[in-house]
């Protein structure tokens, strides 16, 4: 790209953004481990369910709001129109969703278990290792290739707009966000999200002003595209926004997003019913301002931007970058990429954490538990003393902290050399992990039949379906092939209830029994996932007792 | 409340919610393509733009705000400080 804004303009914003995150991130996790009463795991990994409404809210949308909704959405919207904000409007129902479907339910059986994870609450209620064992590694291969999505379209922004090259962004905010999550842990995280957020619609403000300004005011604008591209205000964009497309895009990025791990672990860490019900209302307030409105600048920069694609690279993800550099002044345009650099890292954070999580958590800290309880004859309680617990505690904090850490470079070695169309690999990863957890946990939560082989089925045949579909190209009357995905996944549920039925009455009870032993254990470091309510445990279930 | 009561208040609240979504869905529809036939424009813009997106969100605000002041009731999330659920 030929214009840039060199120079310091480019820079400062995003520096004092950086430090001031940074800053935040670390003293809100020193306050809190100060004031802790519970273990480091739960703190850590769900910030001791202490988030109110606005930090709740703004967490939510902030790591659902990614840099391709800055970017790849926006510059889609350049070429299709407003057939393409109409669709983006679909994004106000996943706030509600989110919290009416999942919030309290997941509020209250998490706290019933103990659980930190969602992977905790997916093994308790289907009584099954190797389910959450799947879980956690969809989580963290998805999880993988979104954070290296986000770096990479937040790395190519900010080298296109500032002129800096690719690496010395990517090092400048990729290293922050690793640095502030592997510190601040998930209340870091969700207190940047907030800052993050406020980022964000700053930048579509700033923004919006370039566009209108340099359009020559709203009006102006759409004369400009109603004379150039009349298709644009139409809502199939003649033919080129087809009614399939809408369908599909709905569950994508609308209906199911509320079954997204990174979006349900933010039910488990609100403080109280309130801030869930506020939440919701400021929430979908936000969203729909930050999404519609985002889309929308996409759209009307048609009137500033009025040549033909191949003009402007070829890709629909330099148009937002040449909108800014183009509209607005150095300094204005710095304030402005903060936006979707913010975006950007606020989506890196959360499944950063979310990542750690589900190894340390679910698969090393259970794996540790497990292999405790084999050694060793059955313990009775008390025999652990308070020096074990303690070094215990430690060796758990170092190992989560330099794990947030290792996953953190391994993403970001990764993205120094990119991979292209970033918007379709968010895509990929958006749609693996709605198929992978959105049956499994809305029939875990809702359906006291599911089983567990139904969901070990439908997770993986599911995800591998998704996949394999994904790859090959393969559609259904040319819709995504999130219509394979999800649908794919409901039926192996039913026909593994009739058919796997022994399998299960089998495996539960061997869990079941572990379970019971493993809960007397007091040094397994933190609050294990096994640990089922004492009152419970004369009757262990036959179901799970969260369904009760 | 009891445990199990809890539960089953979230599940009304998870129907309630799904019959929001549904509603919102049907006025997506009905202010977007409903009126893309319609010629009307306002402010140099056809009124589907408009109902489409800023009408969907208004009501979606409409919808949040029900939910959450009318459906959704507070209960006491952890399970100790209510007796116990027997």
């Amino acid at each position: 790209m030929t214009s840039d804004i060199t120079g310091l303009a480019g820079l400062v914003p995003v520096i004092v953004f950086l430090v001031v995150a940074l800053g935040i991130a670390v003293y809100s996790r020193q306050r809190a481990a100060k004031a802790s009463q519970g273990g480091f795991v739960g703190e850590y990994f769900l910030g001791n369910r202490s988030l109110g409404a606005f930090v709740l809210a703004m967490t939510t949308i902030a790591t659902y709001g990614s840099v391709s909704s800055f970017v790849g959405g926006p510059g889609q919207a350049w070429q299709t129109g407003f057939g393409w904000v109409y669709m983006a409007g679909v994004q106000v129902t996943t706030l509600f969703l989110l919290y009416g479907i999942m919030g309290k339910k997941m509020a209250l059986v998490s706290r019933k278990l103990g659980a930190v994870t969602v992977v905790d609450v997916i093994r308790a209620r289907y009584q099954s290792n190797a389910l959450a064992n799947a879980a956690a590694i969809i989580i963290v291969v998805f999880f993988a290739t979104t954070m290296i999505a986000q770096f990479v379209g937040g790395a190519k922004l900010f080298a296109a707009v500032t002129g800096y090259s690719y690496v010395v962004g990517l090092a400048l905010f990729g290293l922050a966000v690793v640095a502030f999550t592997t510190l601040g842990g998930f209340r870091g995280v969700a207190i940047t999200d907030a800052l993050c957020g406020i980022a964000m619609l700053v930048g579509i403000v700033v923004l919006a002003g370039g566009v209108l300004s340099a359009g020559g005011g709203y009006e102006n604008i759409m004369d400009t595209i109603a004379a150039n591209h009349p298709e644009m205000l139409e809502p199939l964009d003649a033919g080129g926004m087809p009614v399939g497309l809408y369908f599909t895009q709905w569950l994508l990025v609308g209906v199911f997003t509320f079954c997204l791990p990174q979006s349900v672990v933010r039910t488990m860490g609100f403080k109280d019913t309130k801030a869930m019900r506020n939440a919701m209302v400021l929430g979908t307030v936000i969203i729909g301002f930050m999404m519609i409105g985002v889309t929308a600048l996409g759209t009307l920069s048609a009137g500033v931007l009025t040549d033909d694609l191949a003009t402007y690279g070829g890709s629909v993800d330099n148009i937002i970058p040449l909108v800014i550099v183009k509209t607005l002044p150095p300094w204005l345009a710095g304030i402005a990429i903060v936006g979707p650099i913010a975006a950007s890292i606020s989506t890196v954070s959360s499944l950063l954490i979310a990542a750690s999580s589900a190894i340390i958590k679910d698969i090393w800290l259970n794996y540790r538990a497990r292999k405790a309880h084999v050694q060793e004859s059955v313990p009775s309680d008390g025999v652990c003393g308070q020096a074990d617990k303690v070094r215990d505690d430690r060796l758990v904090r170092r190992v989560s902290q330099a794990m947030t850490l290792f996953i953190g470079l391994a993403v970001f070695a990764l993205s120094i050399t990119p991979p292209d169309l970033i918007w379709k690999i968010n895509m990929f990863a958006f749609g693996g992990l709605e198929t992978a957890f959105c049956w499994v946990l809305v029939c875990g939560l809702f359906w006291k039949r599911a089983t567990k082989a139904g969901a070990l089925l439908s997770m993986i045949g599911g995800t591998a379906a998704y996949c394999i579909a994904m790859a090959v190209g393969f559609k259904l009357f040319g819709l995504h092939q999130i219509t394979i995905g999800i649908p794919s996944r409901l039926l192996p549920n039913r026909l593994a209830k009739r058919n796997l039925s022994w399998l299960i009455w089998r495996d539960t009870r061997s869990i079941t029994t572990r379970a019971r032993l493993s809960s007397r254990r007091s040094c397994s470091g933190g609050r294990s996932a096994w640990r089922i309510p004492r009152r419970n445990r004369s009757r262990m279930p036959t179901i799970s007792p969260i369904m009760r | 409340m009891r445990y199990a009561e809890k539960m089953r208040q979230a599940n009304r609240e998870a129907k309630a919610t799904v019959i929001a979504l549904v509603l919102t869905v049907l006025v997506w529809i009905a202010l977007g393509f409903g009126l893309a036939g319609s010629g009307i424009e306002v402010f140099h813009t056809p009124l589907w733009i408009i109902g489409g997106t800023v009408g969907t969100w208004l009501f979606a605000i409409v919808v949040a705000v029900f939910l959450s002041k009318r459906v959704i009731a507070d209960v006491d999330l952890d399970d100790e400080g209510d007796g116990h659920d027997e």
